[in-house]
């Protein structure tokens, strides 16, 4: 089958009219990259691309060649018809020359003036917001990591407020994250009554609306366990960069190969965009094709997740939240170990391969990443309209017994001053997405 | 809408905390703190041990310190101080502050620390394939005063620079009249890529057996990897040269001490500057770049690294009789590093248009420096290289900087 076919018909039809001979030259590797990978963008992603492209199909000439007017002078300015600039997808020789340009910034606002004149387009045709019910973020910086009382919500500066917990956590139990997920158990040790069971079951929940993200592997264990599995875990993302080792591994491996040469780095990140990624997954990877596309395009932008565990969980909430705007996410951090000794920090993929020297944890250090990097998953979100209004955000430190909550006033557990039982913020929780 | 048109799929959208919005607040704080306050020509093997040699043009001597990316948050801020406690309280109050040195020009590695070198914003490839394109600092030195190339020196940790940092592409100036330039970190990496290669692993766990890897990855064909370029030799390493790096190699491993790409660096340039007393040397640390695996901790602690072993560079300075009392120094970041709550990632990353990344600080010390200060006034990075050839004695400069004026010999 041909990718215009798995197109929707409106698109079809406007690029069978000559849609893409409108489109400035630097637009063209995101938007032929959008469209090849359409069978693999979440819902929220094609109506995105939907609606620029509808958008430029509607306008007529001299409206498209207004609407492009500031982007197309900066292409004529920079020189872009001499680079070898590739119009097919986004490269990091494309990248480079664009940053590299006097006028990147320049470009980098007509860009996005763009994509603003498209979504306000749209949202005069709807003339309405659309609806979209309570959304939750929760974060667990768990018991192994010590934070500090005096600091350890310095840097929210003072958008929520700690709330004290009662988390009466037992050795039976990883985290308090898991217990909120998966429930409590009953006395036939099967578990119920968790929020992620709720999150998954809402009927308003669309595809790639749940997310869960591990920095190690125990919480993502947990939840597909026989006693909760079939239950909770269905119909959720789950990613875990413990069980996540091998597809990781490989990457950084063949990352590794690179050498320092853009022409080298797009010839290694080309083999790394078609390599059939299947056989390195977890089977709850593995079985969605959108999913292993997701964690192939994470790993090739980036940003320390092939290399620790909360690098990973900070930018995979970050990209589900540009990318699929999830009702639900809920992430724990983890432990990393200390950089060995004369290996240089975070080179390579496997530190106990160059060096045999026993790996030992950074308790410290963890806590001080963990605690940077979960305000940074809710500022992720914060950036998009959706999460600005109705969503609540719990950052669980399991350390100090207390969590900070930003939330709208009419959030249950907004004024409380007593200690509050697990059990109790599970409760309102569940309130909030039901 | 959020796109992914930008590189690495992150386009401007407003931030929603941006900790520089807390600086006018930190910086009356951090104010009232702070208130307390043709000769050359000898070969290397001829110098070293011998009596001082005549020094070119002024004989005034330089050394810059350049840091990767640190945020004004993490580094000169009440909430920061803590991480920087050398340059704070230990040369703060000697300095010539600078409050405000911008980098107007591509916030990235190569293009930031070449155009600091030419006074010129460079806009060349990221990845160091091209050289800069108007003259160093090093080519018009040794040029303009007729001087030898090992009184130009840099060393540096950063893995995104190469060779061509040390000479442009001007066709007037170029290698022939570059500095010598070694990247200690990468001898490292080699060492252990060999290692791994060779089956011997274990001797990067057994501080005995590490220098043997290190020198080793130093000789024969493994150099020309190292993309190091010193005295001309394009295959391998410059004998006049082992013997320094050999000590250095040796004071670093059987130091004890922490293992990083920088120390190895520090010690590298400690020798260069004992063996070789260049007349401008330039050391680049970059541990603070752990910053892009997104682990705070390492990075602040690459901070903490830089300001120690800038104030023990000093200490060089002041001890070592080829600098002491005629050395200008000058320590100064690459950029800032991105706001947190930034659509580019935070402090992973320094893309952002915004001050939090372009913004950032320099200090002064030394000969040139008649009256400890902080100064208000922004300068650019540009503003270094005229000022630094003034200072050597150098012949007018073509730099769209503008010499500093507090600064002069």
């Amino acid at each position: 089958m041909r990718i215009e076919d798995k197109l929707p018909g409106d698109i079809q039809d406007a690029l069978s009219k000559g849609l893409l001979k409108r489109i400035p030259l630097t637009f063209l590797p995101f938007v032929n990259q959008q469209l090849n990978q359409w069978v693999n963008l979440f819902p929220n992603e094609r109506q995105a691309t939907e609606r620029l492209l509808l958008y430029v199909a509607s306008l007529n000439e001299e409206q498209s060649t207004a609407l492009f007017h500031e982007v197309v002078e900066l292409e004529e300015k920079m020189g872009v018809r001499n680079w070898q600039f590739s119009t097919t997808e986004q490269t990091i020789q494309n990248s480079s020359q664009l940053a590299s340009s006097p006028y990147f910034q320049h470009w980098r606002q007509a860009v996005q003036a763009v994509f603003d004149a498209a979504d306000a387009h749209v949202r005069e045709a709807n003339n309405a917001s659309a609806k979209s019910g309570n959304r939750l973020v929760l974060l667990d910086i768990p018991q192994p990591l010590q934070v500090d009382a005096a600091s350890v919500w310095q840097r929210w500066q003072g958008i929520g407020r700690p709330v004290q917990l009662d988390l009466g956590l037992t050795g039976e139990h990883n985290s308090a994250l898991e217990l909120l997920l998966a429930g409590t158990p009953n006395p036939a040790g099967l578990r119920s009554g968790g929020l992620l069971d709720l999150a998954r079951s809402r009927p308003e929940a669309a595809p790639a609306d749940v997310w869960v993200v591990d920095a190690g592997r125990s919480l993502v264990d947990a939840l597909l366990a026989p006693e909760t599995a079939g239950t909770a875990a269905s119909g959720a993302i789950l990613l875990s960069n413990g069980r996540l080792d091998l597809y990781r591994q490989s990457f950084s491996h063949e990352m590794n190969t690179m050498r320092k040469d853009l022409a080298d780095a797009d010839a290694v990140f080309d083999r790394l965009r078609k390599v059939d990624v299947t056989p390195w997954c977890p089977p709850e990877v593995a079985a969605d094709p959108a999913i292993r596309e997701f964690l192939r395009s994470l790993y090739l932008t980036g940003n320390g997740a092939v290399i620790f565990g909360n690098s990973f969980v900070e930018w995979a909430a970050s990209e589900a939240f540009r990318r699929a705007r999830p009702s639900f996410l809920a992430a724990q951090f983890g432990v990393r170990s200390k950089p060995k000794p004369f290996t240089g920090v975070a080179v390579f993929d496997n530190p106990d391969q160059v060096n045999p020297l026993p790996a030992i944890d950074d308790l410290p250090g963890s806590a001080v990443d963990a605690r940077m990097l979960a305000l940074y998953v809710w500022l992720a979100a914060y950036r998009y309209p959706e999460y600005q209004r109705s969503t609540v955000c719990v950052c669980v430190a399991e350390s100090l017994s207390q969590a900070y909550v930003v939330a709208p006033p009419e959030f249950g557990l907004w004024k409380e001053t007593e200690p509050v039982p697990l059990g109790r913020l599970a409760g309102a929780l569940r309130a909030w997405m039901a | 809408m959020e796109n992914g048109l930008c590189p690495g799929a992150e386009i401007g959208s407003p931030f929603v905390v941006d900790p520089g919005s807390l600086v006018d607040h930190s910086k009356r704080t951090f104010l009232r703190g702070a208130g307390m306050l043709m000769a050359g020509l000898l070969l290397p093997t001829a110098r070293a041990g011998q009596g001082p040699r005549v020094q070119a043009g002024s004989g005034h001597k330089i050394v810059v310190v350049i840091v990767g990316g640190v945020r004004r948050d993490e580094t000169f801020s009440p909430q920061g101080m803590v991480n920087i406690p050398h340059l704070s309280a230990d040369l703060l109050p000697r300095s010539l502050f600078y409050l405000h040195a911008r980098n107007e020009g591509v916030t990235a590695h190569f293009n930031a620390i070449s155009s600091i070198l030419t006074g010129n914003w460079q806009r060349v490839d990221d990845w160091g394939k091209l050289a800069p394109t108007t003259p160093t600092l090093f080519e018009q030195f040794r040029k303009g005063l007729g001087v030898d190339r090992s009184d130009t020196w840099v060393v540096a940790s950063n893995k995104a620079l190469t060779s061509l940092i040390g000479a442009s592409s001007d066709s007037n100036y170029g290698p022939a009249y570059g500095a010598n330039v070694v990247f200690p970190k990468q001898l490292m990496l080699m060492a252990v890529v060999d290692a791994l290669r060779n089956g011997r692993t274990a001797n990067m766990a057994d501080r005995s057996k590490v220098e043997a890897e290190l020198e080793s990855a130093m000789e024969g064909s493994n150099y020309e990897g190292l993309g190091w370029n010193v005295f001309d030799a394009s295959d391998r390493l410059d004998p006049r040269v082992r013997g320094s790096i050999e000590t250095a190699i040796a004071s670093f491993v059987r130091g004890g001490g922490p293992t990083s790409g920088d120390e190895l660096t520090f010690f590298m340039s400690r020798e260069v500057m004992r063996k070789f007393a260049p007349q401008v040397l330039v050391v680049a640390f970059s541990d603070v770049e752990a910053a892009h695996f997104g682990s705070f901790a390492l990075h602040v602690s690459g901070i903490r690294t830089a300001d120690r072993l800038a104030y023990q560079l000093w200490q060089e300075v002041e001890t070592n009789p080829d600098y002491r009392g005629k050395t200008t120094m000058v320590i100064l970041p690459e950029f800032g590093r991105d706001p947190d709550g930034s659509s580019t990632n935070g402090f992973f990353n320094h893309r952002a248009n915004m001050d939090s990344t372009r913004d950032t600080w320099m200090m002064a010390l030394g000969a040139a420096v008649d009256k400890p200060q902080i100064v208000e006034r922004p300068i650019h990075h540009i503003d270094l290289c005229p000022t630094l050839a003034d200072l050597l004695g150098c012949p007018p400069l073509d730099s769209q900087g503008r010499a500093i004026g507090e600064i002069r010999g």
